[in-house]
């Protein structure tokens, strides 16, 4: 073609789970040029911080992101509690560990379906999909909720592991495993997945370095940069963490990084349980914060976590700056897409793990009317459903909800 | 009579329709079994149909007006028109003729041919993409296709499906050697049914829906009802020629001609299953590099073979 | 709490080069190195050390802050024995200039955008490029970020930004 066409990826498009835009000029199905824009999702958390308390923040910061809302919950928290001087129990730090590894497991699950997906390998998408369903009843079971598990609070975590929880997570980190093994031996010899993945979507050692990437895309390019084992938060300090690093740069790299991680995840939540501390979960912090600032780094499934807080010695927080980690991730995307085909975009934007609401931030709930607080559980709801569809002449109460997630 | 019966109902218009949305459903299911999914009920492919042509079948502005709603009734003729020259209850077709395999052939030509006029047409981004890359696909595939389906009929010295079917049934061991050509025409036959990993052209998370991303309604289902319809054509083909099986009775017969059909089914079913789609230009050096030597190597076998076989 | 040597060294590195710093940095706890507000011309000087000779290369992030009558952004940067560097600069908020830092950390350019969205920060020699994160159509002079603007008086169907008119407050 002698006229270069320019295609719009989104705001609305199939691969993108959140609305992004990204403006491809293509020369034949060559990418010559990407424009990479975003900001369709700001929702003013920073602001919305200034004006709560802090324990009124943490529910708003939880928010930011539906996949890695525990680790955003669990830096927030640190910040308020260095700022107040307070150190947690070890057993709640221990909790907190195993809540982050259980979440990182059911990221990079996601993560792998999402990522056969976008190259037309739909079987991945559902084996993986499936797989972390079994993650998420563990996660609800632990903290209540299949995301934005509101375990932490400051001072500790709100819920305690039961023996019976215990055997859960182990039955549940026993399946991953042995499931995770197919997955990397699929990952590896899948000649047509290898031939998608292999060499595109290229961000060496040096680049990873001066577009600031992080977590698996810069671990892919031999960056060893786990905030894990370079500052460690939580119980990260005696349980052993092995960063895993790649030398393929590329999306296959970033692919193999993620499916090993899983694996150590798995020995990670093993040694939680055989060495979880006892003790209090929770430790009282003062409602006023003394003044000062923090930042604190923590490691979410995607990479770095940053997060700023300011206290006024008020109850509420002067500043709040949350980076997430895909926002640090975004910049180097222009130059991955640069020179691959078009068909390799939407993996490529997909191999960083993008989180749109996380690079934007924020949430803001207007329900101020009524002030009114209710809490409603799984069955009541149900039957608000069937009754609301009743009235409106359907009957949906012959319906059966299979409650198993495991329907073989 | 019995030839405005034949042509519309059985086996013309109406089977056709209902095979191709039985298979549409088998495909499904198969596909959603081997990915751990229970899959649609049986009416959903008839669901779908029933409900696209009830929709509002929408013409971009920038289109051509005449030739946008036109494309898909072409694509459903020639593909029912090349379902009449095909065996289906016993050796013999409906019309059989000799060199009715090559009509067929270029009959399965036209719906790709309107699957990028349709992109063209269209005059949305998505959609030329996708019809640069059904003609793209078309210039691999088509080669190693034909030289696959042409060697058999090679050795058979026919060039009718019928001919064919009949020289192998009467010397059924000779279908052995031509197995390489049946792996080759079972792996080029997804390109043109634009499956996964060949399906480029419409490659969802990419260009959206590729050359359809305009279409909708009733335009839409009869292009759907098309890629059901050239599904159960190719296959048949692929039956006819390299299982020919067949009894003097119709109703064995025809039994015996829903069993070939579905096992080349669940190949294509498992083929899609266990792929990630590959790139267009993975495409075009897959064929050429090694779908289209092995079909030279053999014809070249059939035809030394001819010489030394006793006929 | 451990040696910080690291920490120390890489505090003693800046002192050495500005002597005048003493007291204006200060190792906060393991891997922090906190700064206090500096002025435009001396952030530049010190800014241009740091990541240079100083081994601090890796940027992270800059972080607004309102500090009344002064804007401060904290730009966070890092070396290769992983201690952050909190470098603070501050401008008056009638004349919020800094320069942008995207011609040697080219990740620098979403968060000064940014910070030109959210703070009103006047960024010199920022690259040309649609604005960050703000809707299209936000009423200009609009700085959410900054202490005096209210949510409670931002019309979101409309966009438009109403405080109510009392005297002696100033509209931004």
């Amino acid at each position: 073609m002698a006229k270069n066409l320019v295609i719009p990826i989104g705001p609305q498009h199939p691969s993108l789970k959140e609305p992004a835009c990204f403006t491809i000029t293509l020369e034949g199905e060559k990418v010559v040029n990407a424009v990479v824009g975003t900001g369709y999702n700001h929702r003013g958390l920073e602001k919305a911080c200034e004006a709560r308390t802090f324990i009124q923040d943490l529910y708003i910061i939880e928010r930011v992101c539906g996949i890695c809302s525990h680790i955003h919950s669990t830096t927030f928290c640190q910040a308020v509690e260095e700022l107040a001087g307070v150190e947690i129990t070890r057993r709640a730090a221990y909790i907190r560990t195993i809540m982050a590894e259980l979440e990182r497991l059911h990221s990079h699950l996601l993560w792998l379906g999402i990522a056969g997906h976008e190259v037309g390998f739909d079987t991945l998408l559902m084996y993986s999909w499936r797989d972390r369903e079994l993650v998420l009843d563990v996660l609800a079971a632990l903290g209540g909720n299949r995301v934005n598990y509101g375990i932490n609070t400051i001072g500790g975590v709100r819920r305690d592991v039961t023996p019976e929880l215990i055997e859960q997570i182990r039955k549940v980190a026993d399946i991953v495993e042995e499931r995770n093994k197919y997955y990397i031996q699929l990952a590896l010899s899948e000649t047509t997945l290898a031939a998608r993945l292999g060499g595109i979507g290229k961000l060496s050692h040096d680049d990873a370095i001066k577009f600031g990437a992080v977590g698996p895309v810069s671990r892919a390019a031999e960056v060893p940069d786990d905030i894990r084992v370079t500052d460690p938060y939580a119980a990260y300090d005696e349980v052993p963490v092995t960063a895993i690093t790649d030398n393929h740069a590329d999306v296959f790299g970033r692919t193999v990084v993620r499916v090993l991680e899983i694996m150590e995840s798995v020995k990670m939540i093993r040694f939680c349980l055989d060495n979880l501390p006892e003790g209090d979960i929770v430790t009282k912090v003062p409602r006023k914060i003394p003044e000062g600032e923090v930042l604190i780094r923590t490691e979410a499934p995607r990479g770095e976590d940053a997060h700023y807080v300011r206290s006024n010695g008020t109850d509420k927080p002067d500043r709040v700056r949350v980076r997430a980690a895909s926002e640090a991730n975004w910049h180097g995307m222009k130059h991955m897409l640069e020179g691959d085909y078009l068909a390799d975009v939407p993996i490529i934007i997909a191999a960083i793990d993008p989180c749109y609401s996380c690079t934007d931030r924020a949430i803001i709930l207007d329900n101020h009317d009524t002030g009114e607080q209710s809490v409603t559980d799984w069955r009541s709801l149900r039957e608000y459903s069937i009754n609301w569809y009743k009235v409106r002449g359907i009957d949906t109460s012959k319906i059966k909800i299979a409650y198993s997630p495991l329907i073989f | 009579m019995v030839a405005l019966f034949n042509i519309l109902v059985f086996p013309g218009f109406i089977f056709l329709g209902v095979y191709a949305l039985l298979f549409e459903f088998l495909d499904r299911r198969i596909y959603a079994r081997l990915q751990n999914r229970m899959g649609p009920p049986w009416f959903q492919p008839l669901a779908d149909f029933l409900k696209l042509i009830g929709k509002e079948a929408v013409i971009p502005a920038e289109a051509d007006k005449k030739v946008f709603p036109a494309l898909p009734i072409f694509a459903l003729a020639a593909v029912t028109t090349a379902f009449l020259y095909v065996p289906i209850w016993s050796g013999n077709s409906l019309l059989p003729f000799s060199g009715d395999l090559i009509v067929v052939l270029y009959l399965l030509t036209i719906p790709t041919l309107t699957f990028f006029l349709a992109g063209w047409y269209s005059t949305s981004v998505y959609a030329t993409v996708g019809s640069m890359r059904a003609l793209t696909q078309l210039f691999s595939y088509e080669v190693p296709l034909f030289m696959a389906l042409l060697a058999p009929a090679l050795l058979a010295d026919s060039w009718s499906i019928s001919g064919i079917s009949q020289f192998y049934a009467a010397h059924p061991l000779y279908i052995l050697i031509n197995i390489p050509a049946f792996v080759v025409a079972i792996v080029s036959c997804q390109g043109k049914l634009e499956r996964v990993p060949f399906d480029m052209p419409e490659a969802e998370t990419e260009i959206v829906s590729g050359t359809f991303v305009e279409y909708s309604g009733r335009f839409y289902a009869v292009f759907r009802m098309a890629i059901d319809a050239e599904l159960v054509v190719v296959a048949a083909i692929i039956a006819a020629i390299f299982l020919p099986f067949f009894t003097a009775n119709p109703v064995v017969g025809f039994i015996l001609f829903v069993v070939k059909t579905i096992i080349i089914l669940f190949i294509l079913a498992v083929f899609r299953s266990v792929m990630a789609r590959i790139r267009i230009e993975q495409m075009v050096k897959f064929c050429w590099k090694y779908l289209v030597p092995l079909a030279i190597i053999q014809i070249i076998v059939n035809i030394l073979l001819k010489g030394v076989l006793p006929l | 709490m451990s040696e910080l040597i690291a920490e120390k060294q890489a505090l003693a590195t800046i002192l050495e080069k500005f002597p005048f710093l003493e007291g204006k940095l200060e190792i906060q706890r393991r891997q922090r190195i906190i700064s206090s507000a500096l002025e435009r011309p001396l952030f530049e000087e010190v800014f241009g050390f740091v990541t240079t000779d100083g081994g601090f290369d890796n940027f992270h992030l800059v972080i607004g802050v309102d500090d009344g009558d002064n804007l401060g952004f904290i730009y966070v940067l890092s070396n290769d024995d992983k201690v952050m560097l909190s470098l603070k600069q501050s401008a008056p908020k009638s004349n919020p200039a800094i320069k942008s830092v995207c011609s040697v950390f080219p990740n620098a350019l979403w968060h000064e955008r940014e910070l030109v969205d959210l703070f009103g920060a006047i960024v010199e020699e920022l690259p040309e490029g649609p604005t960050y994160p703000l809707p299209d159509g936000w009423p200009a002079g609009n700085y959410p970020l900054r202490k005096e603007w209210k949510v409670e008086y931002f019309d979101k169907v409309n966009m438009t930004y109403n405080p109510p008119v009392t005297a002696g407050k100033e509209e931004e």
